[in-house]
């Protein structure tokens, strides 16, 4: 590769604050059964007590301590996040990666189906969906189901790691270590995160398959053809290591609207009611907002998941700009 | 100019749309009427109306009677029935609309004029600590979601400084009139349109600053250098206008999703508009009417869609000549 992008990315400004943002997020989200001082779903008699050593911000109208839902809640919305991106990139490289490399009908098809998805609203389809789409998964299914999710999520850090170095590292090997030692939480949210990837790889997969008809053309590859390279060697050597920085983009954006997607459904009661996240909890606190608890309620979530969303942002927008040539040399490159 | 390819995407979303709302109702196992309506709604009906519902959609005969009937209601702008408002959701949609329109079209005026200013100052000073600090406020602001940003604004000048209103379009049976009216439903507007606006200046504000970044190295800057113009001349009529050009498509892409836009503004205010019906209609589970909403939805993204083609080829000669 021409630029080193993890370079540039770790000496941009936004890039470090951005992943020193997400790192301690996921420390809480690791940590949370030793930080939280209770269950978070269980329900005791002592409902809206202030903040005590017992509840350090207090108990809300259910008696659940409000602490140990917020340090869960940030296992619901990471881990969201990454399968949602996990499975829309994955989706958006086959498909877009596809479509371009085979052409003819199938890449008229496929664009067809890109261009249709994104003119319709996502978020109206999503409530569609979610409404209509809860099935009652038999036990063997989920476990088949856990292990492909799994499975996509290793996969996936792999690639992410390999193409962003220890970047890559030191957020997807917490991130999997996450995935793994809550697989509980991974089957509740499996569902949702399904219908969220179901919206959120057609803006990818557009890209991936205008970076790859592009590639396709340079004068190396070529050169590599008339060498007799074949097409999994053109696709292995040539096409996939230039395509990982914009997957990589793809993936945190892809991050970044399925933390605020999952926050957004849950805000407005769509979601499994037993898995603890931020979005519940300010849509359960907005309920009691004339009464003063909404300083240890209502902040609390909210501000962890803008915090979430501000970190991944950051990230994204590093990334970005040291992407776009047009940009570079910029303020966040230079400083 | 709109090229055939565009007339096809589009025609094939409404399908999709159209079909998605017919079949996913009719493909759940059980009664197709508890589909449609929700199990709520089912338990207050009475066997009369269960039956007249059910020759109205069609409900006994095969899945094709059944489209076919579902697209002729549906050309004739019937759009189903709201159960929980006892009236049909067209009816209901077009009692909600105008409010919508003045919260969005308010802050798609303001979010996109101050986007594209701050984005024409903020790439005039590429690289200064003016534009660095801009452009890191907006990408940490554009972090913030919606909802949390008019919970936010809520609290603080609702519930903590109690100045402004917490809910509602209007003060509801209070019979003011003429000015006292206007100031009213000023008041109860200020704090969604702030919320919403902030919302959406991050994506207008960067699309103006990377245009303008690109545009300052043209060679026709340069000109208007050597000409002696003010800065304040390149800087908006050279520069600027140019630079304008991404943000009018992003600002028809937001037209058209002005109720997803306003969804959850609208629901953390109780703004009565189209997001908070479409709120209502989801607790409620009323769902012909959350389907009314989509559909509409949809024909607004279309529309908006094909009028910013069109726009957009008009106000920049190089698009159609390209096609």
């Amino acid at each position: 590769m021409l630029v080193d992008h993890q370079r540039e990315m770790a000496r941009s400004r936004s890039g470090q604050v951005g992943i020193a943002l997400l790192l301690i997020i996921l420390l809480l989200a690791i940590l949370a059964p030793v930080l939280a001082t209770q269950h978070p779903l269980t329900q005791t008699a002592d409902s809206f007590r202030g903040p005590s050593w017992k509840h350090p911000l207090g108990t809300n109208h259910a008696g659940q301590d409000i602490w140990s839902q917020l340090v869960f809640g940030a296992r619901t919305s990471l881990l969201t996040g990454f399968m949602v991106a996990g499975i829309s990139t994955a989706l958006s490289a086959v498909i877009g990666g596809s479509a371009a490399l085979i052409g003819g009908v199938y890449e008229r098809i496929i664009t067809l189906i890109v261009d249709t998805f994104i003119v319709i609203p996502m978020i109206l389809m999503l409530i569609l969906f979610s409404i209509y789409i809860n099935p009652t998964l038999d036990s063997s299914i989920l476990v088949f189901i856990n292990i492909l999710i799994l499975f996509i999520i290793i996969l996936l850090s792999f690639y992410m790691i390999l193409y962003m170095g220890w970047i890559g590292f030191i957020i997807f090997i917490p991130i999997v270590f996450l995935a793994f030692i809550s697989r509980k939480l991974l089957s509740d949210i499996s569902i949702i995160s399904f219908i969220i990837s179901f919206v959120c790889w057609q803006g990818g997969a557009r890209i991936v398959r205008a970076q790859t008809l592009s590639l396709k053309e340079r004068p190396y590859v070529s050169a590599a053809r008339k060498f007799g390279a074949g097409t999994g060697y053109i696709l292995r050597r040539h096409i996939l290591p230039e395509l990982g920085p914009i997957l990589a983009a793809e993936f945190i954006s892809c991050v970044r609207r399925a933390v605020f997607l999952q926050a957004g459904l849950a805000f407005l009661g769509i979601g499994d009611p037993g898995v603890v996240s931020w979005g519940s909890m300010i849509s359960d606190a907005r309920d009691w907002i004339f009464m003063d608890v909404w300083k240890t309620w209502l902040v609390p979530p909210g501000t962890a998941l803008s915090a979430t969303i501000v970190a991944v942002t950051l990230i994204g927008h590093s990334l970005e700009s040291v992407l776009d040539p047009r940009l570079r040399d910029d303020f966040y490159a230079s400083h | 100019m709109l090229t055939r390819l565009n007339l096809i995407t589009y025609a094939t979303a409404l399908v999709v749309i159209v079909s998605l709302n017919f079949l996913l109702p009719r493909l759940m196992p059980g009664d197709p009427l508890m589909a449609i309506f929700g199990d709520v709604a089912l338990v207050h009906m009475s066997p009369q109306l269960q039956e007249s519902l059910t020759e109205r959609f069609s409900l006994d005969q095969t899945l094709g009677q059944q489209f076919i009937a579902y697209w002729a209601a549906l050309l004739q702008g019937d759009l189903g029935y709201s159960y929980y408002y006892n009236a049909s959701v067209t009816k209901v949609i077009c009692g909600r609309l105008h409010w919508t329109l003045l919260l969005a079209g308010l802050s798609l005026l303001l979010s996109t004029i101050l986007g594209i200013v701050l984005g024409i100052e903020s790439g005039w000073r590429r690289g200064s600590k003016v534009d660095g600090s801009i452009l890191t406020g907006m990408v940490a602001l554009s972090g913030f979601p919606d909802f949390w940003l008019g919970l936010l604004l809520l609290l603080l000048f609702g519930v903590h400084i109690q100045i402004l209103p917490l809910y509602g379009a209007e003060s509801i049976y209070s019979g003011l009139t003429g000015f006292v009216h206007l100031l009213d439903i000023g008041k109860h507007l200020l704090l969604p349109l702030i919320a919403l606006t902030l919302a959406r200046l991050t994506g207008g504000y960067l699309l103006t600053r990377n245009a303008m970044v690109g545009v300052l190295k043209e060679p026709y800057i340069l000109v208007a250098r050597a000409k002696g113009l003010t800065p304040g001349t390149i800087k908006y009529h050279h520069a600027g206008r140019n630079s304008m050009l991404p943000v009018m498509t992003l600002t028809g892409i937001w037209i058209g999703r002005m109720v997803t836009g306003v969804l959850f503004i609208e629901t953390v205010f109780a703004y009565p508009g189209i997001g908070f019906l479409t709120y209502e209609a989801l607790t409620y589970r009323d769902y012909p009417l959350l389907q009314g909403v989509l559909l509409m939805t949809t024909a607004c993204v279309l529309a908006a869609n094909f009028i910013v083609d069109i726009l957009c080829s008009r106000m920049d000669p190089r698009l159609s000549h390209a096609r």
